[in-house]
This record gives C-alpha cells, structure tokens and sequence, in this order.
C-alpha cells in the first residue's frame, strides 16, 4: 500500500501548536525579531563602514620628501623613476619653495618665517603619489624608498586605518552580539516548542506505540520553529526597512552628508535573506533541541 | 511467534527485573501474563514493545530480533503490534472515528482506506453507531473498545493489553475479554497483561506467571494461584 502524508496535516498541526502556546510564541517571535534588528543594524553598520572606508581610500596619497641637497638633476631622476612604478597613476611635483609658501599661507604671523626664506628654506622637494591598488602600497612605498636620493615616504592612511580598526571592533562586538542573542532566541524557542509537544505528550505516546515514525513526529514542531523563524524575520526586516529609512533621511540631508550611506535596496535582499535564513535555522535549532528525549524511541 | 531466550533485565539501581526468562507464544496463541505487583509484567511489556532492550539473552517476535534491532526499524516492528492500555489513552477532542482514524493515518494509510476500513473495525467492536461521539460521551468499556479498534487498526499480528479492564466495571471486563478472545479468534496471538485473578481463572487459557522476574508457572487451562 503507497504510504501518502499531507503536507498540510504538519502545517495543520504546526498551526495548532503555536495557537495553543500562544503567548510562548508571541515572545519566541518578539525576541527573536528583537535579536534579527540588532544583528541587522550592525551588519548595515559594518557595510557602510566599508563603504566609506573604500572611498576614503581613495582619496589616498602616498608622499615623497627628497633628500635635503638634492640637486635638480636628481629630483627630475627621481620624478622619473616614480612615473615609472607600476602602480602609479599619478605624480605631482612640489618644490621646496611651493612647500615653504603652503606653509607660510596657514600660519597667522608670517613675519616668524622671514629667516627661513630662499636658501634657508628648511623643507625639502616632495612628490605626491597617486596610486591605482590600494593592496599595493605597502609594496609601493619599499619601492619608493629605495629610489636614489628620497629622503622619507609618508603614507597618508591613518584616518583609513583609524576607520578600518573601529569597523573591526563593530565587527567583533557584531559577531558577539549574534552568538549571545542567538543563544537566547534558541533558548525562547526551546521554551515554547517544549510546551506544545508537553502540550501532545499522550499523542506522541500513542503515535509511537502506532509505528509513527521519528521524522512524522517531529515535522510540526519542526515546521512550528521555522515559522517562528519567518515570521521574526519578516518583520524584523520591515522594522530595520523603517529604521534605515529614517537613518539614510537624516544622514543624506544633515550636515553628514559627506558620509555616504547605501540605499536599503541594495542591501534590502542580502538582509531579507539573512533574517530569514537566520530565523529558520534557529527556529530548527530549537525544535529540535526541544525534541530530544521524544526522538528516543 | 514470539521467542524468548533466557532474557534478563537489569536496571542501573541493581533491580533485577526478569532473571533468565524463557517463554515461546505461537502465533494465533491467547494467552494471561500474571503476577503480582514487582513481579517483572511491566519489564516484560517494555521489552516486548521495545521501549527497553534486555540485558542479555534473545527476543525474537515475528521477524524482528530485537535483541539487535537498530532504533530506526523500531517504528516499523511497532506496526505489528497493537498495544492496548489500561487508562485507554484516547484524544478527548476526537471523535471515535478519528480516534481510529488517527492510528492510521501516523503511518501515512491514504485517506480513502482510512474512511473505508475504519467503519469496519468500529462495527467489530460493535461501536458503529457512535462513530461521532467523544470519549467522554461513552462508558469505560466502550472507551475501551474504542481504543481495542485503534490497537487493530493497522492489523497488528499481536494484540499486547496492559490490564484491559483496570478501568472498567466487572461486567464490561467480560465484554472486552469476549472481545479481545473475538479478536484471537481472528488470528492474532492476544497478549493480556493482568492481576485480575477472577478474569484469569473464568477464561481458562494459557497462563504465564511471573515471580520475582522468573517464570513459575506456565499452562494452559491454568488459574491464577
């Protein structure tokens, strides 16, 4: 005889298991979302950090001050041989003298630097070097010190690296944050699947004495947490939707503007995804979790 | 058939609840498994439903070795049994019929067999008129039909009863034992877990006793003593 199992006896009875705790999974489905907006406004949080910090490294030079007595022979060398490192994309070239008056131009009492003028001037020629990859800087900047007569290389990327380090720590306490609130969504979730198959004991018990198999069982507590799972994550996606909304008005039209922000279409189906993937996971998790002594045979 | 083969049963505490038990019920066999309370029933019932493997020795039923029986293949050796308890162990929000009903449709039976053969064993245990009551519109003995036609509803090759007519009145104990020799009548080997010794000794068949885990006493035509 060909066995047949409708697929909506599970979600019948799954449907049933949520009504009859209903309070349970009303707060499995608040936690959980709570835990998916926290987790989704830290994961915007780090993209837009990156997004910055790809255009702040951008805007990254790399300088070169040539020795103190170098010729002007030497400095047209040296203007050369930067031109020709392959990650150059471009070279301006100050003189010592320009330098000097840049100087001079941001300082309020410019008599002070009467002494310094001509052949006084302290400063040396510098090159500022435009580069193509930022991976290769640091390569870049061995080359460039080992040309003939450069005296010193700066690379400008503190602020970069400033920004790189707070998006690492966002990130660290991002991953912490996921795991500890994780950890209690499965805890909520184990509570209230708990309750619904407490709820079935005798049926359970009669079902096994029947010959329902393991997987027959667990199916609508299974498929109780994965609506858990979606439901959490649907609205949890059109909170932090909201919220973004919010940020991106206030960011793109203040005196912030000058920090760019993605729009939530870009990111909107990565973040449906992930609540969604996460919230059935960990409704699975859960179910399962809950099940453990009832799989026992 | 159902073989046992010195079969011993110890649990953690050091309670030894079967020491040694050989006993072999041919198929089509009724039979009365007594002994008082402690005496190793429930251990016996366990083992034979497979909730429990024994310490050592053989249990072989139908096909099934369960000595050796993976956990996966429980499921299906269950479906060879029909397990009727003494507390009935009904769905008070289903009716008769899909208290039966319920039974087959766990092991994935179409739902056009289920409506076709679930009539049938409600009329066997003459229970076809009430086909749409609730457990708690009928008495206990019919309660216990009930759960007697759920038991056969996946037709069982044994029928296992622990204490059948523990719940119920005197005179529907007669009814569910008729029912339950009825049944034995129809091929299945009856299995009736009991302390009922007036039942016991009225029905004069096979009469396996147990006393502290061993077997004393094993006839047919016996009482309980």
């Amino acid at each position: 005889m060909k066995k047949s199992y409708s697929p909506l006896y599970f979600l019948g009875q799954a449907f049933k298991g949520l009504w009859r705790n209903g309070v349970m999974s009303f707060a499995s489905i608040a936690v959980l979302m709570s835990c998916l907006v926290v987790m989704g406004a830290f994961a915007l949080l780090v993209v837009n950090i990156e997004v910055n910090l790809d255009q702040l490294r951008l805007l990254n030079q790399v300088v070169v001050f040539a020795d103190y007595d170098a010729t002007p022979e030497q400095i047209d060398a040296i203007d050369r041989q930067i031109w020709h490192l392959e990650n150059v994309k471009g070279v301006v070239h100050n003189t010592k003298d320009q330098a000097l008056v840049e100087m001079i131009e941001n300082e309020e009492d410019k008599v002070l630097y009467d002494d310094v003028l001509g052949e006084n001037n302290p400063l040396s020629d510098e090159f500022i070097v435009e580069y193509n990859d930022v991976n290769g800087v640091s390569e870049l900047e061995l080359q460039l010190k080992q040309i003939d007569g450069v005296r010193k290389v700066s690379v400008r990327q503190d602020l970069a690296t400033q920004l790189e380090s707070v998006k690492n720590g966002v990130l660290m306490v991002f991953i912490w944050f996921l795991v500890i609130l994780m950890i209690i969504s499965v805890f909520i979730i184990v509570n209230t699947i708990k309750l619904s198959v407490f709820a079935r004991r005798h049926e359970i018990t009669v079902m096994r004495y029947v010959g329902a198999t393991g997987w027959f069982i667990t199916l609508p507590f299974v498929i109780e947490g994965i609506i858990i799972g979606i439901v959490a994550g649907g609205i949890g996606y059109l909170i932090e939707w909201y919220a973004y909304h919010y940020v991106e008005k206030m960011v793109t039209s203040g005196a912030l503007s000058m920090i760019s922000i993605l729009s939530y279409i870009d990111v909107g189906g990565i973040i449906l995804a992930g609540f969604l993937g996460v919230g059935i996971i960990t409704g699975i998790i859960g179910s399962v979790v809950s099940l453990g002594k009832y799989l026992k045979v | 058939m159902i073989d046992l083969k010195n079969v011993k049963k110890f649990y953690p505490n050091g309670t030894v609840a079967l020491d040694g038990v050989d006993m072999h019920i041919d198929d089509g066999e009724f039979v009365f498994l007594v002994g008082h309370s402690g005496a190793g029933k429930t251990t016996m019932m366990k083992l034979l439903l497979r909730e429990e493997r024994p310490s050592s020795g053989q249990i072989i039923v139908g096909n099934y070795d369960l000595s050796n029986m993976p956990n996966r293949k429980v499921p299906f050796y269950r479906r060879q049994l029909g397990v009727v308890f003494q507390d009935f162990r009904l769905f008070p929000e289903k009716t008769v019929y899909e208290n039966v009903a319920f039974a087959m449709h766990v092991i994935g039976t179409p739902g056009k067999v289920i409506r076709r053969k679930v009539p049938a064993l409600l009329n066997t245990v003459n229970l076809g008129e009430k086909t749409g009551c609730f457990p708690r519109e009928l008495s206990g003995g019919e309660q216990q039909r009930v759960a007697i036609a759920r038991a056969l509803a996946n037709n069982p090759r044994y029928i296992i009863a622990d204490e059948p007519t523990g719940n119920i009145d005197p005179k529907m104990s007669i009814e569910i034992m008729n029912l339950l020799l009825k049944i034995n009548k129809l091929g299945k080997t009856v299995i009736v877990v009991t302390h009922e010794k007036g039942l016991v000794d009225y029905y004069q068949q096979r009469v396996i006793k147990l006393k502290d885990g061993k077997i004393v006493d094993d006839r047919v035509g016996g009482m309980f003593k």
